[in-house]
């Protein structure tokens, strides 16, 4: 077998002789790493270095090659069988076709199908018309309940799977495309497959065939000889090497030559096996085809159904929607072309595959045999009361905070949602495509049909400019109300001062998401307070939540109550702090009451109230609870604002991929006013 | 009488500004007073007749309630699971201030007393996670905590969450506190030859106490009053906390008003007052680190 070649060949020989050199040699290396002996130390603990760096880059690149080979292998088997049943299954389909789908000639078909089949599978056909079971192999169905026979209500299920299929076959036929499988597979609990397919005569749907494979053997896993030896080999070479050799440069540079040929090596090994596997398959689909066309020319004849049109049993071996795959000629011969490019196709994923590993087993060697390793050890050990204190917080950021984080911005660049989330992200994945999605749709609005402008609400620019809009009322509502009332509430001998402090700051002190649907209530059409006011003056009721501007109102004033405490906190904490000597000394020189304030009191507020508007500017653009308990995005998702709107996706839409696109937008919008905001507050106190 | 005595301009505007705006501040509070007192699910505060004059009109929008009964307050709290989402949200709370100071104190005490490397990019990289937009994270934590970890619906899992999330504001308030204690002492203590943990144990954490209890408060408070987070997490309705309990009362199609003002109250009178009394560190403690989200 081609598996077993490479175990013999080249440098082989001289490895296997060292083999017991690195083994012995690799515990002692592995400490060696430790930086209070090495490092320092020339000679023995530095080459003892490349060499551990190649035992744990080799052998974790191996390993994990190893892993991934035999996966691959297992899911070619199981291809594989599939195709086997499939191939069967159609050529069964075609002769109870041939019989119309019914009646003693499909029963003789099946029966004659049995046969030949392995042990523990079996057949059944469904007829549509008056629901029944016309043939069925399955045990269960045998006695009283031996076909034909009307289905039982427990089997409404099998019934419904033949009706999704003619759904599905129609569905394509008008669409003249494929979008929905014309064939079903199912994992049976013992561990065999169901495969079911719709029988077509004359052009309708009539029926169903269903075959139950028996459980398969489990897939041959590839042998851990070759694994071995790519590993011990060139590691056994390089501790040969780093003997002669003196010179640490020269150590790397043979540790990483052995590294490539020990990848290069088990690559070649897995592009073998692989390439095997894929041909093999070609055989054994082959001979099968060869075996069900034999097969089902027989049946042909004893039963003497219609020969005319020629069985064809190169579309046999056909994809879900029942097209032919192609890889096996008509007459059932492996075709030679597409066998090429099909094992092509293998060959470059596996030549990805270890590109990628290479490139991780690579900076792994690298990172300890130059000393990276020993040196990170070396500042740990330094330092590590430091990081001892800092690791469990450190930890926990980066396992909850981080690497949400990045996992985040991976899946942006997914069409991850609710139906694959479970999938490997690499399969879902789109590139940019959900940013383009995203920032290239510019029809905010259209006309309609009546001339009217219709907005689309969903836009992501639509949202941004509300958002905007949002940020900068709420912003220069909690500033101007918050600075009135601080500048109020420091008159010199007001009475009743922290009385009113204390009110004021209340609804700062609430818990925001209880004062959004507070306010929701208070905003509520039939029975709201706020209504009932307008109705007392004489107005009419409003449906505030039912057009974009008062929904936006609604919104506005909760946030307005909530967020104007903040301001006039921070405004009144300043004005305390300016000394009254210096208003003494402006009225003094005849400065006006204005003149004292543009003066006197803005500069003096600068320094508090900059941080907090950039801060305020920050939580109201994130002000989540509000818009999301008050207007919900009513009316049809005017009103949400950039965060919402993303959370909406991802957990209304289950868009997980746009969404996170959606929030990785958000995030650059808020990294672009950071450093704007950086850069000007560090200009201006330059200035 | 309401003269100043130096400008001879009168309070009374000012007043007058000032009583108008604080009505409209504690309206809203006195309204949900209202309902939590008025025995019924209702949010209206009275029943309109067929043909409302003016002054019914003016009866409905007094927050002042027809008739006085604690029935929401004990019906809340017997009837419905909300003691239960209460008890949730106390052990959630009480958690996250228990491991996310802990973990806030020995970081930021590296982070104050230590030099190494990796100090600065730390200290910038907590700043700068306060940005991530809270959306971006759900997804990914969601996927972490749910399908990964298990955590789905638990108290541990929330706990987690909001512990690591509170860290960095700890972290930063923390090591300003640290950073102003003099470090004489220390070098006193290990001339005596006492080890770091010692140190931070028995000289540093006692000189914090207060700046550790006002951490520890902000972060009881922050996860008291959390929802996005616990409404995407806990997803069976015996593991709600309360805020999500509170919003299942008045969202959707549910209308149980009443219930929904007295829970409010319930859970809002401890914060309130914590926060009243913790506002002033709140304010320096925001302002000091300039952006944050």
């Amino acid at each position: 077998m081609s598996a077993s070649d490479p175990q013999q060949t080249g440098d082989g020989r001289e490895g296997v002789a060292d083999r017991p050199l690195p083994e012995s040699e690799a515990p002692p290396s592995l400490h060696s790493a430790d930086p209070r002996k090495g490092g320092q130390a020339p000679g023995a603990p530095r080459h003892m270095r490349v060499l551990a760096g190649l035992v744990l880059a080799l052998g974790l690149v191996l390993a994990l090659a190893h892993g991934l080979l035999s996966r691959t292998v297992e899911d070619l088997t199981v291809q594989r069988e599939d195709r086997r049943a499939l191939v069967s299954l159609h050529a069964l389909t075609d002769l109870v076709e041939r019989a119309e789908g019914s009646g003693d000639a499909a029963r003789a078909v099946v029966s004659a199908w049995q046969d030949q089949m392995r042990a523990g599978s079996a057949v059944r056909v469904i007829a549509f018309s008056g629901i029944k079971l016309e043939a069925s192999t399955f045990p269960e169905d045998v006695g009283d309940k031996a076909a034909p026979r009307r289905l039982a209500r427990e089997e409404k299920p099998i019934y419904d799977r033949g009706q999704r299929l003619r759904t599905a076959v129609e569905t394509n036929q008008e669409e003249g495309g494929a979008r929905k499988a014309e064939l079903e597979t199912e994992l049976l609990s013992n561990g065999g497959r169901q495969v079911s397919a719709p029988v077509e005569v004359d052009g309708s749907v009539v029926g169903m065939v269903e075959m139950a494979t028996a459980p398969q053997a489990p897939a041959p896993k590839p042998g851990l000889g070759p694994l071995l030896l790519w590993w011990l080999v060139p590691l056994a070479a390089c501790a040969g090497a780093s003997f002669v050799v003196r010179k640490q440069g020269l150590r790397v540079v043979a540790s990483v030559v052995a590294f490539a040929v020990g990848l290069g090596g088990y690559a070649a090994y897995s592009l073998r096996t692989l390439e095997h596997e894929v041909r093999e398959s070609q055989e054994v689909v082959a001979a099968q085809l060869r075996t069900m066309a034999e097969r089902a020319a027989t049946v042909l004849a004893e039963q003497q159904l219609p020969a005319e049109p020629a069985l064809r049993p190169g579309h046999w071996d056909a994809d879900e929607f029942r097209r032919p795959l192609g890889l096996v000629s008509p007459a059932g011969e492996v075709d030679a072309a597409v066998l090429a490019e099909r094992v092509e196709e293998v060959a470059s994923g596996v030549r990805r595959t270890f590109g990628g590993l290479a490139v991780l087993g690579l900076a792994v060697l690298l990172f300890i045999g130059m000393g990276g390793l020993a040196r990170t050890v070396e500042t740990v050990v330094e330092h590590r009361q430091a990081y001892l204190y800092i690791a469990p917080a450190m930890v926990g950021m980066l396992v909850l905070v981080f690497f949400p984080f990045f996992y985040g911005i991976t899946l942006s660049f997914t069409d991850s949602n609710l139906y694959n989330s479970s999938q490997p992200l690499s399969d879902t994945w789109v590139g940019l495509r959900n940013y383009v999605e995203i920032l290239g749709d510019f029809t905010i609005a259209k006309r309609g049909s009546d001339g009217a402008l219709v907005f689309n609400y969903l836009n992501f620019y639509y949202t941004l400019f509300f958002t905007v809009v949002w940020t900068v009322t709420n912003v220069a509502i909690g500033v101007s109300v918050g600075l009135g009332l601080a500048l109020i509430l420091n008159v010199q001998g007001l009475a009743m001062r922290p009385v009113y402090r204390v009110l004021l700051i209340l609804p700062w002190a609430m818990p925001n998401y209880i004062t959004a649907l507070i306010w929701k209530g208070m905003f509520h059409q039939q029975f709201g307070v706020v209504n009932h006011v307008i109705r007392m003056f004489g107005g009419q009721g409003l449906a505030w939540f039912d057009s974009p501007a008062t929904s936006f109102l609604t919104a506005l004033t909760t946030n307005g109550w909530l967020s104007f405490p903040f301001m006039m906190v921070v405004s009144l904490g300043a004005l305390q702090s300016i000394p009254a000597e210096l208003y003494e000394a402006a009225r003094v020189d005849g400065a006006s009451r204005w003149q004292q304030f543009t003066a006197i009191t803005l500069p003096a507020l600068k320094p508090a109230l900059v941080p907090a508007v950039i801060l305020s500017v920050v939580w109201t653009f994130n002000m989540f609870n509000i818009i999301f308990l008050v207007t919900d995005g009513e009316p049809g998702g005017s009103t949400e604002i950039l965060v919402t709107q993303a959370y909406k996706y991802a957990f209304q839409r289950y868009r997980y991929g746009y969404a996170a696109a959606y929030s990785t937008v958000i995030f650059g919008i808020l990294l672009l006013y950071s450093m704007v905001q950086n850069r000007l507050s560090r200009a201006t106190e330059a200035a | 009488m309401l003269r100043s005595r130096r400008e001879g301009m009168p309070h009374w505007p000012l007043h007058v500004v000032l009583v108008g705006f604080t009505l409209f501040t504690i309206y809203p509070i006195l309204w949900v007073l209202t309902i939590a007192f008025s025995g019924n699910q209702s949010l209206a505060i009275a029943t309109l007749p067929e043909a409302p004059t003016v002054m019914d009109r003016l009866r409905a929008i007094t927050p002042w309630p027809e008739t006085w009964s604690f029935s929401n307050f004990v019906s809340v709290m017997t009837d419905q699971p909300f003691a239960k989402w209460m008890f949730n949200s106390v052990v959630v709370a009480l958690g996250t201030t228990v491991l996310g100071v802990f973990l806030a104190c020995t970081a930021a005490y590296a982070f104050s007393r230590f030099k190494f490397p990796g100090q600065r990019t730390g200290l910038m990289a907590f700043l700068v996670s306060q940005m991530f937009p809270g959306t971006l994270m759900l997804i990914p934590l969601y996927i972490i905590l749910v399908q990964w970890l298990g955590l789905g619906s638990s108290r541990l899992g929330l706990i987690i969450v909001y512990a690591t999330t509170s860290i960095p504001f700890s972290v930063w308030m923390l090591k300003g506190y640290f950073d102003t204690i003099p470090k004489d002492l220390e070098e006193a203590a290990l001339m005596e030859g006492a080890s770091v943990g010692r140190i931070f144990w028995t000289i540093i954490l006692p000189l914090a106490k207060p700046a550790v209890a006002v951490t520890a408060l902000f972060s009881f408070m922050t996860a008291w009053n959390e929802f996005i987070l616990a409404a995407t997490f806990m997803d069976q309705e015996e593991m709600y906390t309360a805020p999500v309990g509170l919003r299942f009362f008045v969202g959707g199609f549910s209308q149980q008003w009443g219930y929904f003002a007295a829970g409010s109250i319930i859970v809002s009178v401890p914060v309130v007052f914590l926060f009243l009394y913790l506002q002033k560190y709140l304010v320096s403690g925001l302002t000091a680190g300039s952006v944050k989200g």
